[in-house]
């Protein structure tokens, strides 16, 4: 089972599949493909982006004391 | 706690009739516990007079205003705000009457008031706390750039309070916020703080801790200059970013944390990382591949049309190059073409050249037979002619 992906690592991998396009490996038979990988990531980013919500807790201990 | 009035029992013989009777010490007892039970907590305002220290452990002073003086007496220990005759200050303590039979009032707590007694007291402890050290740049950590977990010391009515959650929870998420609630202003409320904050020190794993107040005025700022959470700040072994008052507002609690926000909104902006840009750096990234991959299939067309040109260039320089030399070709045919030159009144002869002998001769329009009468070299004949 693969360990889920944190959005830093995600757009971490989004710039390495970006770098492909600017190097010498670049093909244009190819980069449909990668085109594709990289705009399924972008949207997993932002639907993660969506979903993060913070947890406020309002702790019990008292300080006026 | 004996009531009022109370007897009491005595060891010696009693003076008759019907008040209470006491000794001198059973008096200031009996006193005192009233006082206590009345005044369980007392706020006192006043200005200082004849402060003094003695042997580096007692601190006396005069609280006065127009009419009347109390005494103060306090610790050493427990004064957390320079004093100097003149300051305006509150001091939070019990009265009490001592063995002498004077009264006295007990302080806990001091905190100045009055913008000038707030700035006297800012500036006297300020040096005093830079000269140790407490300021330094070298002493601020690094406030860790992901943050899960983070601790919040302020009141969770404070608009505040309000203002960076809202910010931080539309900038960023995933992030588990402990708020500790706390006074954020008045003389109780450093002592909260500190509290709050050594909590977080001893029984949490947060990250970073948050110390937020909305704008207020100075006496309402004037906790935050407090020796004693300044130093709580400065020994938190937790990271410690403060966001209180306004931008032109700084406490001495600013200059002791690791990062001073200029708000609360600002606290919460330094801490997290923003979704928008998150969002755009991803779109823009789609957006530049995009780009690539139009540039370089414009690329690859414009490469193509530039070698079907070149061919066609090509092609078209061979024919002009064959059909000129064709051209040329049919200009010699032309030229040596005996229809051409019977045109021009030339004529052809074929057959033996001999007297005697019969020839065909072709001209334009006729082939004529002959027979040769005589032939000679045409030199001979112009020489015989001369």
């Amino acid at each position: 089972m693969t360990e889920k992906q944190t959005i830093n690592q995600k757009i971490k991998s989004l710039d390495e599949k970006t770098s492909w396009f600017y190097s010498d490996d670049f093909s244009l038979d190819e980069s449909a493909k990668k085109y594709k990988e990289a705009i399924d990531l972008a949207k997993e980013i932002r639907t993660d982006l969506e979903g993060l919500k913070n947890e406020v807790e309002i702790l019990s201990e008292d300080f006026t004391k | 706690m004996l009531p009022v009035g109370s007897k009491l029992p005595l060891s010696e013989t009693p003076i008759p009739g019907e008040a209470p009777t006491f000794r001198p010490s059973e008096l200031i007892a009996v006193v005192n516990q009233t006082l206590e039970y009345a005044f369980e907590s007392v706020l006192l305002v006043g200005e200082v007079a004849s402060f003094k220290t003695n042997q580096g452990k007692w601190v006396f002073f005069d609280l006065k205003d127009e009419e009347s003086s109390v005494p103060c007496f306090m610790s050493v220990y427990q004064l957390k705000v320079p004093l100097e005759d003149g300051m305006k200050i509150v001091v939070r303590g019990v009265p009490k009457i001592t063995k002498w039979g004077k009264f006295s009032f007990t302080v806990q707590t001091v905190q100045p008031v009055g913008e000038g007694s707030i700035k006297k007291a800012f500036e006297l402890l300020k040096r005093k706390l830079a000269d140790e050290g407490l300021f330094d740049e070298s002493r601020k950590r690094k406030i860790p750039e992901e943050l899960d977990h983070i601790g919040v010391i302020s009141s969770t009515k404070a608009a505040g309070y309000a203002d960076f959650i809202k910010i931080l929870n539309a900038r960023w998420g995933g992030i588990k916020i402990d708020v500790a609630h706390t006074q954020v202003q008045g003389i109780d409320a450093p002592e909260q703080i500190i509290r709050a904050i050594k909590y977080f020190n001893e029984h949490s794993n947060v990250q970073a801790i948050v110390i937020v107040r909305g704008g207020g005025s100075a006496d309402d700022l004037a906790c935050f200059n407090d020796e004693g959470l300044v130093r709580a700040i400065a020994a938190s072994k937790i990271p410690i970013v403060t966001g209180i008052g306004h931008e032109v507002d700084c406490s001495l609690a600013d200059l002791a944390a690791d990062l001073r926000a200029s708000t609360p909104s600002n606290a919460a902006e330094l801490i997290s990382k923003d979704k928008a840009s998150y969002d755009f750096y991803v779109r823009n990234q789609i957006d530049t591949l995009e780009r690539i991959i139009d540039n370089r299939a414009d690329a690859e067309i414009r490469r193509i049309a530039e070698q079907m040109l070149q061919a066609h260039k090509y092609l078209k320089q061979r024919i002009e190059y064959i059909y000129g030399t064709l051209s040329q070709r049919m200009k010699i045919l032309e030229a040596i073409n005996p229809e051409k030159i019977l045109s021009q009144g030339y004529a052809i002869l074929s057959g033996k050249i001999s007297p005697g002998s019969l020839i065909e001769i072709t001209t334009k329009d006729k082939i004529i037979n002959a027979e040769i009468k005589e032939v000679y070299d045409r030199k001979a004949n112009h020489q015989s002619k001369d």
